[in-house]
């Protein structure tokens, strides 16, 4: 794709850039939050994504804020008012020949969206508000921590300190993590973010809502980390016919988090079409493994061992037909074409992390990835937040991975649900236990675990099991539903990290005393 | 319904796009037609779709509201069918052009497919 052209309007004497891509019918500006860089979004996948999504159906015009990204610099000192930038909207949009718009504001851009809907309701053609709020105070920040936040932000401007109060999900990615900063340096000084940010916690335009005439779709993140949802459900009430739709997830930047989500609500608000499918993603299984030095190795010895582990996973990922496709420090990624090469692989992975010396923990997930390009996206996301979740040694898996799986030989047992920020439901999770061929070969850890950690119940049952007897016979015994029965098994296999009823017995045998198991 | 008050003709199309009239070219379309658009995003296997007047009526309203020329260069008529040839330019210079074949049913547009190419 070439390059996008970047070209300057004036508004007043100051120029502001602007960015047109796509050829919809339908004229979208796009009003940024806080800061912005028109050549950096092209830069990360998830802003890259959403604007690739909102050109396909429309015009869409994409400008940075006087003192921001590519526009003049202003006096970070007489920073202009909301009502100067806002009408840097009309001069960018007078620039491109456009008379009336669909408004995108996003975070901060919500009130300059909102103040321009009720000044030009005859430019503005509908009105999107994303992550918004009318008063800065009351939903965003509240006066008194203010100060702490613009000094911290100040002092550590570009470095990419303020990323865990925007989107705490991203933190650990250090790809993402890396372009955050770069984003801070490049959108603007940290004088203009010092005073852009006192600039918005003045922001109040609660009495502009009812002059908006414009139809108005409302999205906010149910958990968004920077500012509250009851922002938008006060927009709801208060701006004309507009309805609100609250989605998943915690981090707040638009081009973060479930950026699909997002951009199928605009598109079909904008012109009443389903989004269409996207035909360029695949399904793939993907490994996400953790590694780590539980053993306080020194920075030497754990390098040397890292490196040792980072080609062993190379030449392991190979052999079992899969792709290495990403590694960023501690965190290794690769995808296979099947579910159960994953896992395969994924235990091969934890035999060479034992003999090399260091911790492993691995998380495998079945979900659609782009054909193109790095790989990323919510899949990946969700793949690594498996891995986090699994404890040491460990390979947790989703349930779709077990369910797909089926006949391949592999055993799983249930690992209950994790809830994760992208997705409405939380996940249902399995724990990838050995295949009984490989039982002596994976078995080397050491178990350690105490009767102590299974609950009365628990003891009750493995005491039950140990003398022989059948889940029917233990239910009658017990009293309890052949279901509920074989939930405490399988917590018990999974508490005490053991393959199977007959060396949970052995287990029960080994530990029993005079008081019994 | 709207009253045709022009009769679809290459003229009378010449003079709507050219006028920005989308009132008018909303006016020339059956109550059922269907304008298919191919272009870089939508390519020929998967067309932009816009059916049904009222759609179609957004659809014009959103390209006469921008501050562009258009100029219909060529039209031809044959029988039921109507082709014609547009160039259009934005303010910031950015060209656009268009070629649309239109089939005529009981004098309204019944089915219409713009072909556009873009300065990018």
């Amino acid at each position: 794709m070439r390059p996008i052209a970047t070209r300057y309007a004036r508004s007043g004497d100051v120029h502001i850039a602007y960015q047109v891509v796509g050829q919809g019918p339908i004229d979208l500006v796009f009003v940024p939050g806080f800061i912005s860089n028109l050549d950096l979004h092209w830069e990360d996948e998830g802003y890259s994504r959403l604007l690739h999504r909102l050109s396909a159906f429309s015009r869409l015009i994409l400008f940075d804020k006087r003192g921001t990204g590519l526009s003049d610099r202003v006096d970070a000192h007489a920073l202009p008012s909301l009502e100067t930038r806002m009408d840097d909207v009309r001069a960018v949009m007078d620039a491109v020949g456009s008379s009336r718009a669909a408004i995108l504001g996003a975070s901060e851009g919500a009130p300059m969206a909102i103040l321009f809907a009720a000044t030009y309701p005859e430019r503005t053609r509908s009105l999107v508000l994303y992550g918004g709020y009318a008063q800065f105070h009351r939903w965003v920040m509240a006066r008194d921590r203010l100060d702490a936040f613009i000094e911290a932000a100040a002092t550590a401007w570009g470095t990419g300190a303020t990323l865990a109060q925007f989107a705490p999900g991203r933190v650990d990615d250090s790809r993402f993590a890396n372009w955050w900063a770069r984003f801070e340096r490049l959108s603007a000084s940290p004088a203009a973010a010092a005073a852009l940010a006192r600039m918005n916690a003045d922001i109040d335009v609660r009495g502009e809502l009812a002059r908006i005439r414009a139809p108005t779709l409302l999205i906010h993140r149910r958990n968004d980390a920077r500012v509250n949802p009851d922002a938008s459900r006060y927009l709801a009430q208060k701006i004309p016919g507009a309805r609100l739709a609250e989605i998943t997830g915690r981090d707040h930047p638009i081009w973060t988090g479930d950026v699909n989500r997002v951009a199928d609500l605009v598109e079909e608000f904008l012109t009443g079409a389903h989004a269409a499918p996207d035909t360029e993603r695949v399904l793939a299984a993907l490994l996400v493994t953790r590694i780590s030095d539980t053993a306080r190795l020194g920075d030497r010895m754990w390098s040397e061992r890292s490196l040792r582990f980072h080609e062993t996973w190379r030449l392991l990922v190979g052999r079992h037909g899969g792709r290495v496709a990403d590694q960023h420090g501690e965190m290794l990624v690769s995808r296979f074409d099947g579910p159960a090469r994953a896992v395969r692989c994924a235990a091969a992975l934890r035999e060479a992390a034992q003999d090399i010396g260091i911790a492993s923990a691995q998380g495998v997930h079945v979900g659609e990835v782009e054909m193109r390009g790095p790989l990323s996206g919510l899949a990946i996301r969700v793949a690594a937040q498996i891995a986090d979740h699994a404890g040491r040694g460990g390979i947790l898996a989703s349930r779709l991975v077990a369910d797909l799986a089926a006949g391949s030989g592999l055993r799983f047992i249930d690992a209950g649900r994790l809830p994760l920020d992208d997705l409405d439901e939380p996940l249902a999770l399995v724990e990838a236990t050995s295949e009984q061929h490989l039982e002596p070969a994976c078995r080397s850890r050491a178990i350690t675990v105490e009767p102590s950690t299974l609950t009365v119940r628990e003891n009750e049952v493995v005491a039950l099991i140990a003398d022989g007897k059948s889940n029917a016979a233990i239910a009658a015994e017990l009293s309890l539903s052949e279901h509920t029965v074989k939930r405490h098994v399988a917590n018990i296999l999974l508490k005490l990290d053991l393959p199977s009823r007959a060396a949970a017995a052995a287990f029960a045998a080994r530990q029993a005393g005079p008081d019994g198991p | 319904m709207l009253a045709t008050k022009e009769a679809v003709t290459g003229a009378s199309i010449k003079k709507a796009i050219e006028g920005r009239d989308g009132k008018m070219l909303s006016s020339f379309y059956a109550d059922d037609a269907l304008v298919r658009v191919i272009d870089r995003n939508n390519p020929p296997s998967k067309p932009r779709e816009i059916r049904g007047r009222a759609a179609i009526t957004t659809f014009w309203d959103d390209i006469c509201s921008r501050a562009m020329t258009h100029r219909v260069d060529t039209t031809i008529a044959q029988g039921d069918s109507l082709a014609f040839s547009q160039a259009c330019a934005y303010p910031d210079g950015t060209k656009v052009f268009c070629a649309a074949m239109l089939e005529l049913k009981d004098g309204k547009i019944a089915r219409q497919t713009v072909v556009q190419a873009w300065d990018e």
